[in-house]
């Protein structure tokens, strides 16, 4: 059984808002082992995006606890926390904005070697920015270019070789490959794999693309308006979703297949998540949603194993 | 000879800019029934828009540049209309909704002036009896009436999706351009819109081309479907035709790149390299450094175009040697 | 086909060149004609300033005083004619330029200096500290530049200092706005948090990400804000609150020569059209820099 990376307990992120406070991750606890993948899929405004930011703390919690290798993130000092970013870092959705357009490629690449002053040799440090290349695939000659000169898919490399540039063993994947086309996105996707294999990194892989994230994490978790709403190990997530949500989120991928399957098309609107009321906050989509669903909050329970689900009809709908 | 909507021939197009020339559609041809709908496949810089935007004539000139061919809508040449004319076909022959929801509406406009405003243009209509008019195509697209009264920013995505296919759809045009009109939409969002647009679809007995680079949506909407690649069409054919008879090594490629959700274990196959540089497209076939079964030919000379049916065809040397040559596809077919 | 050789440490440079990115904006400058025109025109003017020894004597031609000499036309020896004093005219527009080009790129400097500083801290940081910052330039920025340079300088006394401080002042709240408006425009961009996510502290991204990412807007309002410091120091000088007389200054001597004007007016005309065209030839390259920086146009 491999040790525990990252947890995560009762994370909750309120912004303020002239209406309120605004919930944008409300009560999410999670754990994650070495090596593995967790998976947090939703679509906009679930706080998935949020949730990674928090749990680096670029975003400050407003409750809740964040243990990294067993030390409580939230309470270490600026400068302690600074010490702990060179293990964990990020990669960023947009490989158009998150680089930084008037550095060449070696420049960004080596800016966090500098910073946090890991090689102070000049040389020493280019051979390093070049292995790093190498790792991430990137075409040595490439060294001086700037951004926009190439692809989004070689600029998502840059993105990866960055955060890889300390001895990162934890990386937040938020969307890494939803800007890039199809046939990009399958080699970042590869080459992410591949890395982790490589170098025993623990991802949290952010997405909204379900399909993505069936190929390439091992426990997933569903979020909707700042609730985990479902939680279990990819292969059952998929092949068995309980939660009325997950399965409308499976049915409404469009497949690339001729095969016509049934399509659970979700009716209304996503609710505010400003000051929401203690109720389940799908009631108002759901085709099972009864009165207990519009009167109390669904807890997280468990259905099987590593498989938990947060919703008061789902051992009815089972059976 | 069947009627059709859409003909386009041999369509070349450019554009002149200060860093040399793009090569943006390199001989183009569609033709499309009445009522039905063309899947338009590729990824970016394909030539997928570029195509769109010349059915209505919205490339701009310069820095674009109409090298030949020629657009017929509705029996129409479109290239010998004059500005004049060509304003009264935008809107009202063939609409054209885009990507991006958030912006494709004006801010400060309120919602039902908006589609009414696209009403009183093309059908001399008293502003009462636009607005009434505006009122219907709102609610055909699932949108309550009385929300004529609010503002683009007080709608969702999907809703602001919703308002615009209203706004295309007004003066029921013969065809409907749609560029990639759900991939800013949340899934389930998605969903929903595709599901309108099949519905209005078969009302309206409408043709519409829809431009995208995922096969899933095509693989919902369309009846045949064009895979574009360096600004040519490199295979066309039905829906089948493509799904279960791929003859093009891109359209293979484009399909073992995708994550199967029904299948986690498969390995995902990415296509390998980038496209071609458009300002600088080689000799031979644009996909020869990409292609796992380039000979040597590709290299150097173009490939023709072969027909496997009435419906399908694809332009790849593999072909013109070994007519039954067949792909060694790892997709699970039917 | 040969291999390329390997990048090392050693060769590397020998790689894709750095471009610089302000070659590119040159490049693009250079395609608009009036920008051309306005570079040729300054370039001219401080070519003017630079070598005006070489050009003209000061104490003889500019300063000195030959009542022989006096309300001459433009003629072969004094190009630009002679004012009511006998002095030249032109060595006077020449030395004349040295002030205005001086005047107006120090007090711009100290402008953006400090305004810059102010709308840097105010753009980055937000909240009260943006709120407190801005509030307190707005009430400078209610008073029309022209009345606070004037009072400036009578608090102060008359003096080229004084002159550059006026108007460098004046100047102040306007730098600290555009300079936070771009700061803001840039301060939420990914590459930003990338930043913070590798550790750099607030001081190091201002510094190296967030400034050099703004510099546009803001060369773009320094070049114009030139123009109008050399319209501000000749508007002052010529209701006698600037540069005193004899020293010569355009606007002083558009004051000097206002008797003269409908008998005499070539002693007008030279100092008015020097104004108009070092003050249109900034505003052209302002312009032509503000296209060759839109990002849109790339």
């Amino acid at each position: 059984m491999s040790e525990i990376i990252l947890e995560v307990k009762n994370l909750k992120k309120y912004f303020d808002s002239p209406k309120g406070k605004l919930h944008a991750v409300d009560d999410v606890s999670f754990a994650i082992e070495k090596g593995k993948t967790l998976g947090v899929v939703g679509e906009s405004g679930c706080g998935k995006s949020t949730t990674g930011r928090v749990i680096l703390r670029l975003l400050e919690a407003t409750d809740g606890e964040i243990f990294y290798k067993g030390v409580n993130i939230r309470k270490l000092s600026a400068a302690k926390m600074r010490e702990l970013r060179r293990e964990m870092q990020i990669i960023f959705q947009d490989p158009f904005s998150s680089l930084d357009p008037r550095n060449t490629v070696s420049e960004i690449i080596e800016e966090p070697i500098i910073l946090n002053k890991l090689i102070k040799n000049k040389k020493q440090r280019f051979e390093r920015v070049l292995e790093l290349m190498d790792l991430v695939g990137l075409s040595r000659r490439l060294i001086n270019t700037y951004p926009h000169e190439l692809d989004g898919g070689r600029r998502q490399r840059i993105g990866i070789a960055r955060a890889l540039a300390l001895n990162t063993e934890f990386i937040v994947c938020d969307e890494p490959v939803s800007a890039l086309d199809v046939s990009i996105q399958a080699q970042i996707l590869n080459l992410l794999k591949n890395l982790q294999h490589k170098l025993g990194l623990t991802y949290i892989f952010i997405t909204h693309d379900l399909s993505v994230v069936n190929h390439f994490s091992d426990d997933v978790a569903v979020m909707y308006l700042g609730k985990m709403v479902e939680k279990a190990p990819a292969e059952e997530l998929f092949s068995h979703p309980v939660h009325p949500y997950t399965q409308a989120l499976l049915s409404a991928i469009p497949r690339p297949t001729l095969d016509k399957h049934e399509k659970i098309i979700l009716k209304g609107e996503i609710t505010s998540p400003i000051e929401p009321e203690p109720i389940c906050r799908f009631a108002n989509r759901c085709r099972y949603a009864e009165d207990i669903c519009r009167r109390e909050e669904p807890q997280l329970e468990t259905v099987e194993g590593e498989h938990e689900v947060a919703c008061h009809r789902w051992r009815e709908l089972e059976g | 000879m069947k009627d059709h909507i859409l003909e386009i021939k041999d369509l070349h197009i450019q554009f002149n800019t200060d860093e040399g020339v793009v090569q943006a559609l390199n001989g183009i041809d569609i033709t499309l029934e009445r009522g039905k709908t063309l899947g338009l496949v590729g990824e970016t810089g394909a030539g997928k828009t570029t195509t769109a935007l010349s059915v209505l004539r919205l490339v701009p000139q310069p820095p674009g540049e109409v090298v030949s061919g020629s657009i017929i809508l509705d029996g129409i040449p479109i290239m010998e209309q004059s500005e004049y004319e060509m304003e009264k076909i935008r809107g009202k022959t063939v609409s054209m909704i885009f990507q991006d929801p958030m912006t494709a509406l004006n801010p400060v406009i309120k919602v039902g002036e908006q589609i009414a405003e696209a009403i009183s243009i093309h059908q001399k209509l008293s502003k009462e009896k636009s607005l009434a008019k505006a009122r219907e195509v709102l609610e055909l697209v699932g949108i309550p009436g009385n929300r004529m009264q609010e503002y683009p920013h007080q709608f969702s995505g999907g809703m602001k999706q919703r308002v615009i296919i209203a706004i295309a759809l007004s003066c029921s045009p013969k065809l409907l351009i749609a560029d990639e009109p759900t991939t800013a939409l949340d899934v389930t969002i998605q969903a929903q819109v595709l599901e309108l647009m099949k519905e209005l679809k078969q009302k309206f007995h409408m043709a519409m081309v829809m431009i995208s680079h995922d096969l899933g949506v095509v693989a919902e909407v369309c009846d045949d479907v064009a895979i574009m690649y360096a600004g040519r069409i490199v295979e066309q054919g039905s829906l089948e035709d493509i799904f279960l008879r791929t003859k093009h090594p891109y359209t293979e490629g484009l399909f073992n790149s995708i994550p199967n959700i029904d299948d986690r274990k498969a390995e995902l196959i990415p296509i390998r390299g980038l496209m071609s540089d458009p300002y600088n497209l080689p000799s031979g076939c644009p996909f020869f450094d990409r292609c796992d079964y380039a000979m040597d030919t590709c290299r150097t000379e173009k490939p023709v175009k072969h027909s496997f049916s009435e419906t399908h065809f694809t332009e790849c040397h593999l072909y013109t040697a070994q007519p039954e040559f067949s792909l060694k596809s790892k997709k699970t077919k039917e | 086909m040969s291999t390329p050789p390997t990048t090392t440490y050693e060769n590397h440079s020998l790689n894709t060149k750095k471009k610089s990115q302000w070659l590119e904006v040159w490049k693009r400058l250079k395609k608009s004609r009036t920008a051309v025109i306005g570079l040729i025109l300054i370039l001219m003017f401080l070519m003017l300033a630079l070598f005006a020894p070489f050009i003209a004597d000061y104490e003889k031609d500019a300063l000195g005083m030959n009542v022989k000499e006096r309300l001459q036309s433009p003629n072969l020896t004094h190009w630009f004619g002679t004012d009511e004093f006998g002095r030249d005219i032109f060595a006077r527009i020449v030395y004349g330029t040295r002030i205005s080009l001086f005047v107006g790129i120090i007090s711009v400097s100290i402008a953006l200096s400090l305004g810059g500083t102010l709308g840097a801290i105010a753009g980055y940081y937000g909240g009260r500290i943006d709120n407190a910052i801005m509030r307190v330039l707005d009430v400078l920025l209610a008073i029309p530049t022209i009345l606070l340079a004037i009072t400036i300088v009578a608090a102060l006394g008359a003096s080229i200092l004084n002159l550059m401080i006026a108007v460098g002042i004046s100047n102040i709240p306007g730098f600290a706005r555009v300079v936070r408006a771009s700061v803001l425009s840039v301060k939420d961009q990914e590459y930003i948090e990338s930043a913070r996510a590798i550790g750099a502290r607030d001081h190091t991204i201002i510094l190296k990400h967030v400034l050099p990412n703004s510099m546009a807007p803001i060369v773009v309002f320094a070049t114009l804000k030139v123009a109008s410091a050399i319209m501000a120091t000749s508007s002052l000088s010529f209701i006698g609150l600037g540069i005193q007389p004899p020293t010569p200054e355009w606007g002083n001597m558009l004051a000097g020569g206002r008797a003269y004007i409908r008998d005499h007016m070539y002693i007008v005309l030279s100092p008015g059209l020097a104004i108009v065209l070092t003050v249109l030839s900034l505003n052209l390259i302002g312009d032509g820099l503000r296209d060759a920086l839109d990002p849109k146009l790339k």
